[in-house]
C-alpha cells in the first residue's frame, strides 16, 4: 500500500492590487492575458498538474483579492499553503514597500510549523512596462530584500508576455515539494470497532 | 454575553472540527484501501459537521476550508476509481445516498466535477442539475457556502471559448447562465438573511452579511474571467442581467456592494460603453444607498484609465462620457435633498479630476464642475465638516497637480467662488499649497491682473481684517506663511516697467491694507523688487522719439518712500532704517541727490527717534557710515550736513571703545581715493586725533577700574588707520605721527597682560615689515618709519 501521496501542492498568491497576481496565475495556466484590469474578489484557484521527477503534482494556485475591501470573509484558504508566491509591481515602489506586511500577514495568519523555513517565492512583475524605462525597484534592491529574508528565490516575469513565468512556477513547485509542511497528522482518541472492521490504528500509516 | 458568544462559538469550532478529523482519517483510511462504500460514508460524516448553525461566517469559512481541502482527496480518489471502470454515471447516483442534503450535494458536487471531467455528458447539462439541486439548501449562511463550493469547482470546467469543455451543444452562453443563476440565487439567500431572526439582531445580521459578500461577488469575478464574455456579450446579457437583479433585490447592502463588485471586476473599456446603463441603474437604487461612493470610484477608474492609456482618450469623447457622468451626477444630487455636503463635495472632486485627465484641453468643463459645486454649496455658508474640507482642498489641489500652472487654474472663473467656502484656516492652507505649486514649478505671474486674481485667492495670508477675533495663530506657522508670501513675491514680474509698476502698487494696496503683522516680512522684498525695478529703467534721454515714459524713478522713489513708512508704526524700526539706506543708495545710482538726501533724512530720523538700544546704535552708524562714503551724488553742502550728523552720532554713543571706533570709521568719510573731491587730509586727521582722545580716556577709565584691559586694542586698530592713510598717501598723516603712536603702544604696560593686544600688534609690525619690502613708492613710504 502507497504511503500517504502528496500529489497535491497548495500555492498562494498575495501582494497588492494591481499588481498583477491574476494575470500570472492566468498566463501560467491557461496562456492567456488581458490588459484589462479586473478586480479579483475572495480568493479564487486554478489549477495545474506539473510533472516533477517522474511524478505528476497537481499544483493548486489561490490567486488573491488585493484590495482589502474583497478579503470580507479572512483568510482561512491559507492554511495548508506548500508555498507562498509574494508579487510586486517593479514599476511600483509601494508595491514593493508592501511586501514585509504581506509575508507577515501570511506567517501569522497561516502560521506554518517551521515559519524560519517556510518557502516564499518573490516575482517582480511588469518588467516589459515601457521596455523597462518606468521601473523603480531595481534587480539589486528586490534580491537584497530577498536575501534579508533568508535566501527566497526571486524571477523577474513579464506575465505580459510571459518572460519567465514558466520557470517562476517551476520553481514554485519545487520549493512547494520540499516544503517540510505536513499534513496534519490526526490520530483518533477512540476506535470505532463497530464501524471500523479494519486492522487497529497503529499511529502509522505505513 | 459578547464575550461568552466568541467562547462558545471557540468551543463549537472546536468540537466540529475534532469530530471532521476524525472523520476525515476514516475517509482517507478508506481511500487508502479503495473503499468507495466507506470513503463516501466517512464523507458524509464529515460533511455533517458543515450543518450546524452556531458559527459566525468567519468560523464557518474555517471548517468549509477543512473540507474543501478533503475533498479535493476525495475528488481525486472518484477520478481513479472511474479510471478503474466505476461508471461515473453510477456514482453520481451513489453519491445521493447520503442520508442528510448538505452532505449529500457537497458529495453531488465533487462527483459532478468528476463527471465533467470524464465528458460523458455536456458539460452544461450536469452544472444546470447540480445548480438546481443546491436549491435544496434555504438556510441563507450553509446555502451560500455549499453555492460557493459549486461555484468553486466548476470554475475551470465551465463551457467557455476556447475551454476544452465548450462543444457544439456547450457554449459560453450556458457558461454565463450557469454562473448568473447561481449568482442570482445566491444573492436571494444573502438578502434574505437581512429579513430573518429578531430585529435586535439587526447589527450583528448586517456585520454577518458584511462577512459573506464576498461569496456572492465571486459569481461576477467568475464572470469577468471568462474569456467568452466580451463586450457584445457583457452589455446584451451579463450586465442588464445582473442590474435587473441588483435593482430588485431592493437590498441596500446587497446593491452598494455589488454595483462596486461590477465596477471594480469589469474591464474600463466595458464601462466606458456601457456608461449610460450603468449610470441609468443609479437612480433606481435604494435612497439609502451610498451612490457617491460608487460613482466616485468609477470615476477614479476611469480617470485612471485615461491617464494611462492616451490612445483611448477618443473612446471617451465619443461616448460623451463627461457629460454622461455630470448628468447622472446632477440628477442624484438633485434626488436626493439632504445628501451630507461631504457626499457631495467628494462627488464633484472625482468628476474634476476625472475631466482633467481625460479633457486637459477643456477649462470649460473643469469651470463647470467647479459651478456646479459652488451652486451646491450656496446658501450653506462655511463648511464646518472637516473631512469635507479636506475634499475640497483636494478639490482645489486637483487643477494645480495636473496643469503645474496656477495661471491656468487662474482662468477659472468659478475658483475663488469654491475658494470663499472654506473657513478662515483652510483659506489659508489653500494659499499655501498654491504658493508651493507657483515655487515648485517657477510659475512668473506676469500681468497686473493675474496678480489682482493670485491675491484673490490667497488672501488668506495677506489680510486679516476679517479674522474673526481671538483666533490663535502659531508663531511659527505665521511666520512660515508670511516667509512664503515673501518668497512670491519675486515670482511676480515682468520686463515691462510699466507692467511691473503696476504690479508693485497691487502689492503695495494689499499689504499695506492687509494689517500690521505682516509688513515686516512683506514690505523687504517689495522694496527689493521695486529697487530692480529702478535698475532697468531706460537712462533718461535713450528715447529720443517722445513717448513720455510714465514710470520715472522719481515716481517709484515716491512709491517706496510711502511702503518704507508703514514700518515705523509696526513698530520695526531698524528695518524701515536700512530699507531708507538702500533707497539712499539706489538713489545715488540714478543721481537723484534731492531723493537721496530724503532717504538719508529719513534714516536719520529714525536713528534718532526710535534707535535707542546702544547695541542697535552702533550698527546702525556702521550702516549710515558705509553707505554715507558709497554715497557720490551728493554736493558739498549736502555732504557736509550729513557727514557732520554722522561722526556727532558717533561722538555721543554710550561706550567710550564704541565711540572711539566710530568716530574712526568717520574718516574714511572724508578721504575717497576716486574722488578728488572728497580729499580732506585735515578732517581725517582730526577724526583720528579725536579716536586717540577718546581711547586715552578709555584708558584711563579702565585703569581706575583696574584689572580690566582692552584700551591698547583700540590704539592699535588706529594705528592701522593712521597706516592706512599713510600709504594713500594723506600728506597729514606724518611719519612722526605714526612713529610716536608705535612708541606710545610699545610704552603700553597694559600689554603685557593683554595676548591677543600682544599679538594684534605684532602682525601689525609684520605688515609694516612686509610692506617695507615692496619696490616703489610704497616700500619707499615704509621704509621711512623708524621703529
Amino acid at each position: 500500500m502507497p504511503s500517504r501521496r502528496r500529489t497535491l501542492l497548495k500555492v498562494i498568491i498575495l501582494g497588492d492590487s494591481g499588481v498583477g497576481k491574476t494575470s500570472l496565475m492566468n498566463q501560467y495556466v491557461n496562456k492567456k492575458f488581458s490588459n484589462q484590469y479586473k478586480a479579483t474578489i475572495g480568493a479564487d484557484f486554478l489549477t495545474k498538474e506539473v510533472q516533477f521527477e517522474d511524478r505528476l503534482f497537481t499544483l493548486q494556485i489561490w490567486d488573491t483579492a488585493g484590495q482589502e475591501r474583497f478579503q470580507s470573509l479572512g483568510v482561512a484558504f491559507y492554511r495548508g499553503a506548500d508555498c507562498c508566491v509574494l508579487v510586486y509591481d517593479v514599476n511600483s515602489m509601494k508595491s514593493f514597500e508592501n511586501l514585509n506586511n504581506w509575508r507577515e500577514e501570511f506567517l501569522i495568519q497561516a502560521s506554518p510549523s517551521d515559519p524560519e523555513n517556510f518557502p516564499f517565492v518573490l516575482i517582480g512583475n511588469k518588467v516589459d512596462v515601457d521596455g523597462g524605462n518606468s521601473r523603480v525597484v531595481s534587480e539589486k534592491k528586490a534580491k537584497a530584500w530577498c536575501a534579508s529574508k533568508g535566501n527566497i528565490p526571486y524571477f523577474e516575469t513579464s506575465a505580459k508576455e510571459g518572460t519567465n513565468v514558466e520557470e517562476a512556477f517551476q520553481c514554485i513547485a519545487k520549493n512547494a515539494l520540499k516544503s517540510g509542511e505536513e499534513e496534519e497528522l490526526y490520530l483518533p482518541d477512540t476506535i470505532d470497532v463497530g464501524t471500523s472492521n479494519q486492522q487497529r490504528s497503529t499511529g502509522c500509516e505505513c | 454575553m459578547i464575550a461568552d458568544g466568541a467562547e462558545d462559538e471557540e468551543k463549537w469550532l472546536a468540537a466540529g472540527a475534532a469530530a471532521f478529523k476524525q472523520n476525515a482519517f476514516y475517509m482517507q483510511r478508506a481511500i487508502d484501501s479503495n473503499n468507495l462504500k466507506d470513503a463516501l460514508k466517512y464523507s458524509a460524516q464529515m460533511l455533517s459537521e458543515l450543518r450546524t448553525s452556531k458559527l459566525s461566517p468567519p468560523k464557518y469559512y474555517d471548517l468549509y476550508m477543512r473540507a474543501f481541502d478533503e475533498l479535493r482527496k476525495l475528488e481525486i480518489f472518484f477520478m481513479e476509481e472511474t479510471r478503474r471502470g466505476c461508471s461515473v454515471i453510477e456514482l453520481y447516483e451513489l453519491v445521493q445516498h447520503a442520508g442528510n442534503i448538505l452532505p449529500r450535494l457537497y458529495l453531488l458536487c465533487t462527483a459532478g466535477s468528476v463527471y465533467i471531467k470524464t465528458k460523458e455528458a455536456p458539460s452544461k447539462e450536469i452544472l444546470k442539475d447540480l445548480v438546481e439541486m443546491c436549491r435544496g439548501i434555504q438556510h441563507p449562511l450553509r446555502g451560500l457556502f455549499l453555492r460557493s463550493y459549486l461555484a468553486q469547482i466548476s470554475r475551470d470546467k465551465l463551457p467557455d471559448i476556447g475551454s476544452e469543455y465548450e462543444g457544439d451543444a456547450d457554449t459560453v452562453t450556458d457558461a454565463v447562465e450557469f454562473v448568473l443563476l447561481n449568482f442570482t440565487e445566491m444573492n436571494k439567500l444573502w438578502v434574505r438573511m437581512q429579513h430573518q431572526g429578531p430585529a435586535r439582531e439587526k447589527e450583528r445580521r448586517e456585520k454577518e452579511r458584511g462577512e459573506l459578500r464576498d461569496l456572492v461577488g465571486k459569481n461576477l469575478h467568475v464572470l469577468s474571467q471568462l474569456e467568452g464574455v466580451d463586450l457584445d456579450m457583457y452589455r446584451d446579457t451579463v450586465l442588464p442581467r445582473v442590474l435587473e437583479q441588483i435593482v430588485n433585490c431592493r437590498d441596500e447592502i446587497a446593491q452598494y456592494y455589488l454595483i462596486d463588485c461590477i465596477i471594480q471586476v469589469f474591464p474600463d473599456e466595458y464601462h466606458l460603453q456601457t456608461l449610460d446603463v450603468l449610470l441609468g441603474a443609479c437612480p433606481q437604487l435604494q435612497p439609502s444607498v451610498d451612490i457617491m461612493t460608487v460613482l466616485s470610484r468609477l470615476m477614479e477608474r476611469l480617470s485612471n484609465y485615461a491617464a494611462l492609456n492616451a490612445e483611448v482618450l477618443p473612446y471617451f469623447l465619443q461616448v460623451e462620457a463627461f457629460s454622461k457622468l455630470n448628468n447622472a451626477i446632477g440628477k442624484v444630487i438633485e434626488a436626493q435633498e439632504d445628501m451630507p455636503i461631504l457626499s457631495a463635495v467628494t462627488l464633484y472632486s472625482s468628476l474634476l479630476k476625472f475631466t482633467l485627465h481625460v479633457h486637459p484641453d477643456r477649462l470649460d468643463y473643469a469651470d463647470q464642475v467647479l459651478g456646479s459645486c459652488v451652486k451646491q454649496l450656496s446658501g450653506k455658508g462655511k463648511i464646518d465638516d472637516t473631512r469635507a474640507t479636506k475634499e475640497l482642498v483636494s478639490l482645489l489641489s486637483a487643477p494645480l497637480e495636473k496643469y503645474n500652472d496656477v495661471v491656468t487654474a487662474l482662468k477659472l472663473t468659478n475658483y475663488p467662488l469654491v475658494v470663499e467656502y472654506l473657513d478662515t484656516e483652510t483659506k489659508r492652507i489653500m494659499a499655501t499649497v498654491i504658493i508651493r505649486s507657483i515655487m515648485k514649478n517657477n510659475t512668473l505671474i506676469t500681468t497686473a491682473e493675474k496678480v489682482e486674481a493670485l491675491f484673490e485667492l490667497i488672501k488668506g495670508l495677506i489680510n486679516d481684517l476679517d479674522e474673526p477675533q481671538g483666533l490663535e495663530v502659531d508663531e511659527d506657522d505665521f511666520e512660515e506663511e508670511q516667509n512664503s508670501v515673501a518668497r512670491l513675491i519675486h515670482m511676480l514680474y515682468n520686463d515691462d516697467p510699466e507692467e511691473m509698476f503696476k504690479i508693485v502698487s497691487i502689492l503695495k494696496k494689499h499689504f499695506l491694507t492687509g494689517g500690521p503683522k505682516r509688513l515686516k516680512f512683506t514690505i523687504p522684498p517689495l522694496v527689493v523688487s521695486t529697487l530692480k525695478l529702478i535698475r532697468r529703467l531706460p537712462v533718461e534721454g535713450d528715447n529720443p522719439f517722445g513717448k513720455e515714459a510714465s514710470v520715472t524713478a522719481t515716481k517709484i522713489f515716491q512709491f517706496l518712500n510711502q511702503i518704507i513708512e508703514a514700518l515705523p508704526n509696526v513698530p520695526s524700526p531698524d528695518l524701515a532704517f536700512r530699507l531708507y539706506l538702500q533707497c539712499a543708495e539706489a538713489a545715488n545710482k540714478c543721481d537723484e541727490e534731492p531723493i537721496a538726501y530724503e532717504f538719508f533724512t529719513q534714516a536719520y530720523i529714525l536713528y534718532e527717534e526710535e534707535i535707542s538700544d546702544s547695541k542697535a546704535q552702533v550698527t546702525a552708524l556702521q550702516l549710515i557710515i558705509g553707505t554715507l562714503q558709497r554715497m557720490h551724488v551728493f554736493g558739498v553742502e549736502n555732504r557736509d550736513t550729513l557727514t557732520h550728523k554722522a561722526t556727532g552720532y558717533s561722538a555721543k554713543l554710550l561706550k567710550k571703545p564704541d565711540q572711539c571706533r566710530a568716530v574712526y570709521a568717520c574718516s574714511h568719510l572724508f578721504w575717497l581715493e576716486d574722488r578728488e573731491t572728497i580729499q580732506d587730509g585735515e578732517r581725517v586727521l582730526l577724526c583720528l586725533k579725536r579716536a586717540l582722545k577718546i581711547a586715552n580716556s578709555a584708558q584711563q577709565m579702565a585703569n581706575k577700574a583696574r584689572g580690566s584691559t582692552g584700551s591698547v586694542t583700540l590704539f592699535i586698530e588706529i594705528l592701522n588707520k593712521y597706516l592706512y592713510f599713510y600709504q594713500k598717501g594723506v600728506p597729514q598723516i606724518t611719519v612722526e605721527s605714526v612713529e610716536s603712536l608705535i612708541k606710545l603702544i610699545k610704552n603700553e604696560e597694559s600689554m603685557a597682560s593683554d595676548p591677543s593686544a600682544e599679538s594684534f600688534f605684532a602682525s601689525t609690525l609684520q605688515f609694516m615689515e612686509f610692506e617695507k619690502q615692496k619696490e616703489g613708492a610704497i616700500g619707499e613710504r615704509y621704509q621711512e618709519i623708524k621703529v
